[in-house]
């Protein structure tokens, strides 16, 4: 059970390439897809859902490769919480759902029992008789989540899904993710790596349209050990011409002075001592390399 | 059913078409009852092609036209039939209303011997053509939104269409056969030839209505990007 993409490219009309020969194989469980704006993954998630056809390349979803031939039997299989939507704003959070619900093709008992279960689990049962339109973005982003999950597909995507949660509504949502994605496979992409560090055992970094790392949460933290500094700078100007020359992940107050950790192939060359890489030191030292 | 409803017929466009055709039937004069199918045949055209533009292409506005994708194309089609179906009885409801609210405000006199029973028949002919007309200028609007994914498409389409057939050229040209004969019918000496242009908007809804699925799996099938290999 898994999803295998080989040498895909994506070029838009206009020439602009949004992925470029990327290779990649998604197993099952929790995937996580980092990276900044722009880097490619909405494209390489809307070619995994069958909206976008790739330039070239190839990709197959448990063995079915993606042909006009097979769409139907894909997109069967499929759940998709994209990363704008807005849904229906006259119906109700149940009535919207028992709609999609509908549409999915889930009968009417399973879908209410489904629908009563997953706001639950996403904290929104006593909001289910509200408008879309009367919902917060936090609640809207849920809903839409829950619309993903009705079908209880067997892949399920989610572009950005705790983008404008709270941290309480997050940690929710990932816990629901990783529940979900028991015998199942959850692409789960985001650009905040602490999510990810929380519920992937593996992941892929992207950037400028390529993959630049693939692997377990442990080996891109190993990809940056020993290049992560811990250092003092006097004032301000000296923390900004440590921000001029390396990449800062950290920078804080600690009495007069400021704490920073840097990250760097080679030790800066200041006084410094390594210390112990964070995902999120990780994903930079990985980008920046 | 009821929640395509909601969805087909948000407050705004109810309030939007009963303004307009309380408006049409306080602004447009007429003086016999024969005139009121004359006045509203046309207007109320404009007015379904202006409400059923959307009922598709919200889809793509509300972002939500890649989830819908992955849904059986069956319960997709009959979602858009049933939104179409439910947007066009309620403005044959409000065309029937509207023909009301003329005597209302109005009072138009009477040119039927028949009284009464010459009134009701005159009704129900107005109605069954307003129905027809009703029903293909939707369906053609929606049709053409689908077909260029965008609801301006679809009102634009529709009004250039509107504006060649509801004219003396479009009346010359087409005569009987016109999307208008009714409009244009002559009322005098029971000539019910105007039914053809009828038949023709039938024989046209029909065909739009069976051409929606295939335009709609158009719409829905991946979006080719930039040299694109042709697939098995």
């Amino acid at each position: 059970m898994g999803m295998k993409i080989e040498d895909l490219t994506v070029t838009f009309k206009n020439r602009i390439r949004a992925v470029d020969h990327a290779s990649l194989e998604i197993p099952g469980g929790i995937f996580g897809l980092l990276g900044e704006n722009g880097a490619g993954k909405t494209t390489l998630m809307r070619v995994l859902t069958t909206v976008l056809a790739p330039s070239d390349g190839r990709v197959s979803l448990d063995g079915i490769l993606y042909c006009q031939r097979n769409y139907e039997k894909i997109q069967r299989k499929i759940g998709y919480l994209p990363q704008e939507i807005d849904l229906y704003p006259g119906l109700t959070v149940q009535e919207c759902l028992e709609y999609m619900g509908d549409l999915s093709g889930i009968s009417g008992q399973t879908c209410r029992e489904r629908i009563r279960y997953y706001l639950e689990r996403t904290g929104l049962q006593e909001h289910r008789r509200k408008k879309i339109r009367q919902l917060s973005g936090g609640m809207k982003r849920r809903v839409a989540l829950v619309q993903a999950l009705l079908n209880e597909p067997e892949f399920l995507i989610v572009d950005e899904p705790t983008t404008g949660l709270d941290p309480e509504e997050r940690i929710r949502i990932r816990n629901l993710l990783v529940d979900f994605s028991r015998g199942r496979t959850v692409l789960f992409s985001t650009h905040m790596v602490e999510d990810l560090a929380a519920t992937c055992n593996r992941l892929a970094v992207m950037k400028k349209e390529k993959f630049l790392f693939a692997g377990t949460m442990k080996e891109l933290s190993e990809q940056a050990r020993g290049h992560v500094w811990s250092c003092r700078a006097a004032d301000e100007a000296a923390a900004r011409q440590l921000e001029k020359n390396y990449h800062v992940s950290l920078k804080q107050y600690a009495g007069d002075e400021l704490q920073m950790k840097l990250i760097s192939k080679t030790p800066p060359l200041v006084e410094c001592r390594p210390c112990e890489p964070t995902p999120e030191d990780a994903y930079i030292y990985v980008t920046n390399r | 059913m009821r929640y395509e409803t909601k969805i087909a017929l948000p407050s705004y466009k109810i309030a939007c078409a009963l303004f307009f055709v309380v408006m049409l039937s306080l602004v447009r004069g007429v003086t016999y009852s024969y005139e009121i199918g004359i006045a509203m045949e046309a207007p109320m055209a404009i007015l379904a092609a202006a409400l059923c533009a959307d009922t598709w292409t919200q889809e793509i506005t509300g972002r939500r036209w890649e989830i819908q994708r992955l849904y059986p194309m069956k319960k997709r089609i009959s979602s858009i039939y049933r939104r179409l179906l439910i947007q066009e009885l309620f403005l044959s409801a409000i065309a029937a209303a509207g023909y009301g609210l003329f005597f209302l405000f109005q009072s138009p006199g009477t040119a039927t011997e028949d009284g009464l029973g010459g009134e009701i028949c005159q009704f129900s002919v107005y109605l069954a053509a307003v129905v027809v007309t009703l029903f293909f200028w939707g369906l053609l609007s929606n049709l053409l939104s689908c077909l260029f994914r965008n609801m301006w498409a679809g009102t634009g389409g529709s009004l250039l269409l509107w504006l060649l057939t509801n004219s003396s050229a479009g009346d010359r040209c087409l005569g009987v056969w016109n999307l208008f004969s009714y409009t244009f019918r002559s009322v005098e000496g029971g000539d019910f030839r105007w039914v053809y242009g009828k038949i023709a908007c039938v024989c046209m809804g029909i065909m739009a209505a069976s051409a929606l699925p295939g335009i709609i799996k158009r719409c829905h099938a991946p979006r080719v990007s930039l040299l694109n290999k042709k697939r098995g």
